[in-house]
């Protein structure tokens, strides 16, 4: 880990408007962080807590409507910093009609990557995720794993120095989620800089060395995972606490008192009989 | 370029995946080979020729026009809905390249199912047929006429209060549309005279094969017997108990006796008609008379025509793709749509209702937005590359040039350029 900033947000809001311009939400509401080269960073939080709005504006897809956000010190929007940058979003999001190969091979084509180079890296690659064999079929017939991994290499292809990963571990299976994870590792280990959000604490405990537990649009702790002398987990529910949560006692309650009704009614057939 | 290529070879891939391509081949072909077999013509080589032409070849053309503009204004949006557009965004490839690359790609279709189209086209025609230049009388232009009415209307004393404060400008656009539409009478006995120019001052008379095309008619608007002589240089043409609408008479050397001494007091490139006939003529100057100029092959036409065809669907395209970018598809749908009917229409419905002196402020309104679109859809609406294949009038090089190079590079650059600006305010305002 050298130091170097290759995310920085300063003071940064996010306010998406309706039709007529009036303000409808607050989804980010100034967010100051900074990631450094090398290092695997956590942007936690519970639903509508602004983390997919913060991610968008890191890959320039949203406009901040306040504050500053840097890529390598760049603008997001820039050609160059994009060139430096991989994302894997939340769902998979493939051309249903390509296979997976000419999945690749777009994106590869997109980042610049020579043909010759591009087939190489494409199969290297596909046999990383474990689709050599089915990269001649198109993705619309994969199922939601194995789109996942083809957006997962997708996400590779252009050797990124930043790797942005929305959900990384959503929708696998328990083997293919702990595949994935020795991946990051062994990306983070390779010096690539990882920026991902995950609702699996677990996940995050494992594999990101700091983590920001966003709330409202706001950041309420930051800190290194190793040094937060509890399990991730709990000092995420201090943190955030459950006042958003469901409100599950009248319901449940409810249900109860239909439960022993019925229990009742039941013991006064039998009792008839 | 390598970008660009992968874009619109993306795009190539999802129109050929999702049968659209194989869709418009069939219907396109389909339509060349079985509409002059089941259409009824009037019976005469000019109206088969229009029927194979105009409206079987033309078919194709307005069914392409409908369906890839539809296909155009999907092409970012629907990426935007299913989200697939954000993955190309965070890539190292600069907005207009996206917007570029989509267009390309339906043009390349387009062109395709075009060619395939003309290529059914020329197997049933006469490839050789000759076709011509059209050369219209040198005069003021309308405008210029305008402005001498206008003075003349303005010393008048007996000129209506109401036009005298009309506005100037709208008085002179209704003398311009007049001035279009002014015929000219020829009295009995009497001799009347064109300039015509070509390309190189007096190379016109030396030329063979030239014709003269010209729509007469009377104050009553009556067909009728057109007797009497056209001279061009040592060319001429005799014209009696010709009852047509449209006259085209090839001019042929005359006898030195007939009319050299005439042909000498005439200027270079000018054009006299004689009326020996007993009641005086009326046509249009300004589009009732043309020197016809021998040219090319019907081939090399139909060539030309395709070319200006394909300009015409990259600029539909362009708009189209321009759209998709700032709307969402069933908006951009219904724009491009209004659009394409307003443009179609509305030189039509300003030649109908011409009179901007409407007393009635909607009127005017309504008007003003009509001419608004007839300008900006004219260099899509005022084209007739089929009219003029039909009717053997050459499709002019240099205006297919100009129509490439402005349709097919210039607009369609300006308008990504423009998609580019629009994209990623609209994917921000899409979240």
């Amino acid at each position: 880990m050298t130091g170097e900033g290759i995310i920085e947000l300063v003071d940064v809001r996010k306010t998406f408007r309706d039709f007529w311009l009036r303000p409808t939400v607050n989804a980010v509401d100034g967010l100051s962080l900074s990631v450094r080269r090398g290092e695997v960073f956590g942007l936690l939080g519970p639903n509508g807590s602004g983390k997919s709005t913060t991610i968008k504006m890191i890959l320039g897809l949203l406009e901040p409507s306040a504050g500053k956000v840097e890529l390598f010190g760049l603008s997001p929007r820039s050609v160059e910093a994009r060139r430096r940058l991989g994302y894997l979003p939340e769902l998979s999001y493939l051309h249903p009609f390509l296979t997976a190969k000419e999945t690749l091979g777009y994106y590869a084509g997109l980042c610049g990557i020579p043909r010759a180079e591009s087939r190489d890296r494409t199969r290297q690659l596909l046999d990383m995720v474990g689709l050599a064999d089915v990269s001649s079929r198109p993705v619309g017939g994969f199922s939601k794993g194995m789109a996942r991994r083809v957006a997962l290499a997708a996400s590779l292809v252009g050797r990124p120095e930043l790797l942005v990963l929305d959900e990384p571990t959503s929708g696998l299976d328990p083997i293919s989620t702990k595949e994935v994870k020795t991946l990051v590792k062994a990306l983070a280990k390779g010096g690539m800089t990882i920026l991902t959000t995950s609702h699996l604490l677990a996940d995050a405990e494992d594999i990101c060395d700091r983590v920001m537990i966003l709330n409202h649009g706001k950041s309420v702790a930051e800190g290194k995972v190793g040094e937060l002398g509890t399990s991730l987990e709990e000092f995420f529910l201090a943190k955030v606490g459950d006042a958003d949560s469901f409100k599950l006692a009248p319901f449940l309650s409810q249900s109860e008192a239909t439960t022993t009704r019925s229990e009742n009614e039941e013991a006064a057939r039998d009792n008839r009989d | 370029m390598r970008k660009l290529l992968e874009i619109t070879g993306i795009e190539l891939k999802a129109l050929v995946r999702s049968h659209t391509v194989a869709m418009l081949v069939f219907a396109s072909v389909a339509w060349m080979v079985v509409f002059p077999h089941i259409a009824k013509g009037d019976g005469t080589a000019e109206g088969v020729r229009e029927l194979a032409i105009h409206y079987s070849l033309g078919g194709v053309f307005a069914l392409l026009v409908i369906s890839l503009l539809a296909s155009a204004t999907g092409s970012i949006a629907k990426e935007r809905t299913a989200r697939r557009l954000q993955l190309t965004m965070v890539r190292p490839v600069r907005y207009f390249v996206i917007a570029l690359g989509k267009m390309a790609a339906h043009v390349v279709v387009g062109a395709v199912v075009l060619a395939l189209s003309c290529a059914v086209l020329a197997f049933r025609a006469e490839l050789g047929r000759p076709c011509n230049h059209v050369l219209k009388p040198v005069m003021p232009s309308p405008q210029e006429e305008a402005k001498t009415m206008y003075a003349a209307y303005m010393a008048d004393t007996n000129t209506p209060v109401a036009v005298r404060h009309a506005r100037k400008s709208v008085v002179l656009r209704l003398l311009a549309n007049r001035a279009v539409d002014r015929y000219e009478t020829i009295p009995p006995g009497t001799v009347t005279t064109w300039t015509f120019r070509g390309d190189e001052e007096g190379a016109l008379e030396g030329m063979s094969g030239l014709a003269v095309r010209m729509r007469f008619t009377n104050q009553f608007e009556m067909r009728q017997d057109v007797r009497g002589v056209f001279s061009f240089g040592s060319l001429g043409a005799s014209v009696s108990n010709i009852t047509q609408a449209v006259l085209t008479m090839p001019l042929r050397p005359v006898e030195k006796g007939d009319g050299g001494a005439a042909a000498a007091e005439r200027g270079a490139g000018e054009l006299s008609f004689a009326n020996h006939g007993k009641t005086a003529l009326m046509l249009r100057p300004r589009r009732d008379i043309e020197l016809l100029l021998p040219a090319d092959a019907f081939w090399c036409n139909l060539l030309r025509a395709y070319a200006e065809m394909v300009s015409v669907l990259a600029l539909v395209i362009a708009f189209g793709v321009v759209l998709s970018a700032g709307l969402g598809r069933p908006v951009a749908l219904f724009v491009a749509f209004v659009a394409l009917t307003v443009g179609e229409m509305s030189p039509s419905v300003i030649e109908q209702y011409p009179d901007e002196l409407e007393t009635k402020l909607v009127d005017r309104v309504g008007l003003a937005i009509t001419r608004f679109a007839a300008d900006v859809t004219s260099p899509v609406s005022s084209l007739s590359p089929l009219e003029r294949l039909a009717k053997d009038e050459c499709v002019e090089p240099h205006e297919t040039v100009r129509l490439a190079v402005s349709n097919l590079v210039v607009l369609p650059a300006l308008l990504s350029l423009l998609a580019a600006f629009v994209l990623p305010r609209k994917q921000d305002e899409g979240q």
